[in-house]
């Protein structure tokens, strides 16, 4: 399963429970943790503007009154999770505007769990792309002719597509081999035998 | 697991390097040489002419860590002295580091064929060519302007802003060849090629945190000093 990306403000008095909270997720296997620290209510609402996290994890008693929903607006992202950080048992009430808890006697499943709970969507999204990451036979067409250093427009015509396609494939294959550039994309050509080394030669001489 | 930032000049510059390793780089960009004994951190630096201010900046920030957010321009600040930095630092690059990693690289995949050890050394020359131009603006263009700032001289053509537009990550790339090398490199287990890895992967970082020292230590500096100028 490929990681997910997440970004993550954690906002909480304490030092030490920050700095472990942080250590624990940038370990955490399958999370790609970037994590933004803010140590009290006066800078958080800058820090959200700012970094717009995915996960807002927050102590309630450091927001004291403040709803949710203005911090979500700050933000400006209304996708953004929120997650409590509990040391000690919080009325139920104030508790259901939060979309998860952490206790800080988790264990780190669990807080993983609740990360995964949370991220479903983003999950499956992954999944699937996943699936596809190898290459369709036209996508591999495409590659050969990038390759031979052929122009976007070259490539259309002998493929007989729109240069729109073709550039819409080439994003494509740029996003599932993580490769970008076109001598990136020779050596991949040249190692899953797509092409021979004379052919690009050739091109480069002519 | 490394300490986090704040050295200070009284702590002993044999304790920052054995806590942090790579800071071994930036102690020696600094023109600083080992066997310095029991020596503080602000003595090695009077000894070797070295601005203790601008060292402890860079050290802090690099050992600091990458989530948190960008320091203040410290005004101890020496711009001269981060400029002999970031010189020595693309030194080190184009003169050792990525030479020896072409070497390496190409003694590490000697035993494949003609065609892929072909286009991996043109990848790599194609890289190395693009990191050269990127640092030679940096020499031709950036430290001499700064200078002239430095001296009192107002630039009406250049500003540091040009700079930042196009300051691009200069890792970008090299970590393209390790994800090929890695998901696709053909032929049997390799102790010399994931040596290279190795050094790859600790020069994708040494390159990431150059480009950090740059963005947020060095042209925030020279922000400051061209407001004071205009």
């Amino acid at each position: 399963m490929p990681n997910i990306n997440l970004k993550i403000i954690i906002a909480e008095p304490s030092a030490i429970i920050r700095g472990g909270l942080e250590l624990q997720l940038k370990r955490m296997v399958g999370f790609r943790c970037q994590i933004v620290e803010v140590s009290g209510f006066d800078s958080l609402p800058e820090s959200l503007r700012i970094n717009r996290p995915d996960v807002l994890i927050v102590n309630p008693d450091m927001i004291g009154g403040v709803a949710l929903a203005t911090l979500k607006e700050e933000s400006g992202s209304h996708s953004m999770k929120c997650i409590a950080l509990v040391y000690s048992l919080f009325e139920h009430v104030r508790m259901r505007a939060y979309d998860e808890q952490i206790n800080i006697y988790d264990s780190v499943d669990e807080i993983r769990h609740k990360l995964e709970r949370l991220n479903t969507e983003e999950l499956v999204r992954t999944e699937e792309a996943e699936e596809q990451q190898m290459l369709s036979t036209r996508e591999k067409e495409i590659v050969v002719c990038v390759v031979k250093g052929m122009t976007n427009r070259e490539i259309a015509e002998s493929l007989f597509l729109s240069t729109h396609t073709v550039i819409t494939h080439r994003r494509n294959i740029a996003r599932k081999l993580q490769i970008h550039s076109a001598s990136g994309l020779t050596i991949y050509a040249i190692v899953n035998k797509l092409v021979e080394l004379s052919d690009i030669k050739v091109e480069k001489d002519g | 697991m490394y300490k986090k930032g704040n050295y200070r000049e009284t702590d002993k510059m044999s304790d920052l390097i054995c806590e942090n390793y790579p800071m071994l780089l930036v102690m020696s960009r600094f023109g600083i040489a080992l066997g310095f004994g029991e020596k503080s951190i602000g003595e090695v630096c009077r000894q070797n002419n070295v601005d203790s201010c601008t060292f402890l900046n860079v050290v802090n920030f690099l050992s600091d860590d990458h989530s948190t957010t960008i320091p203040k321009v410290s005004t101890c600040l020496s711009l001269e002295s981060l400029i002999t930095y970031l010189h020595n630092s693309h030194d080190y690059f184009l003169k050792f580091r990525l030479p020896h990693i072409r070497a390496k690289l190409l003694e590490a995949i000697s035993n494949s064929t003609d065609d892929v050890t072909f286009v991996i050394r043109r990848f790599f020359d194609e890289y190395a060519e693009e990191v050269n131009k990127h640092m030679l603006y940096e020499e031709k263009t950036v430290f001499p302007y700064v200078r002239s700032l430095l001296s009192g001289e107002k630039n009406k053509k250049y500003n540091i802003s040009i700079f930042m537009k196009r300051h691009d990550q200069i890792e970008l790339k090299i970590t393209e060849l390790k994800n090929i090398l890695i998901k696709y490199y053909p032929g049997a287990t390799n102790n010399m090629l994931n040596s290279v890895l190795f050094d790859i992967f600790s020069t994708e970082e040494d390159l990431a945190s150059h480009n950090r020292i740059e963005d947020s230590l060095f042209i925030p500096a020279i922000l400051e000093l061209e407001k004071t100028l205009s």
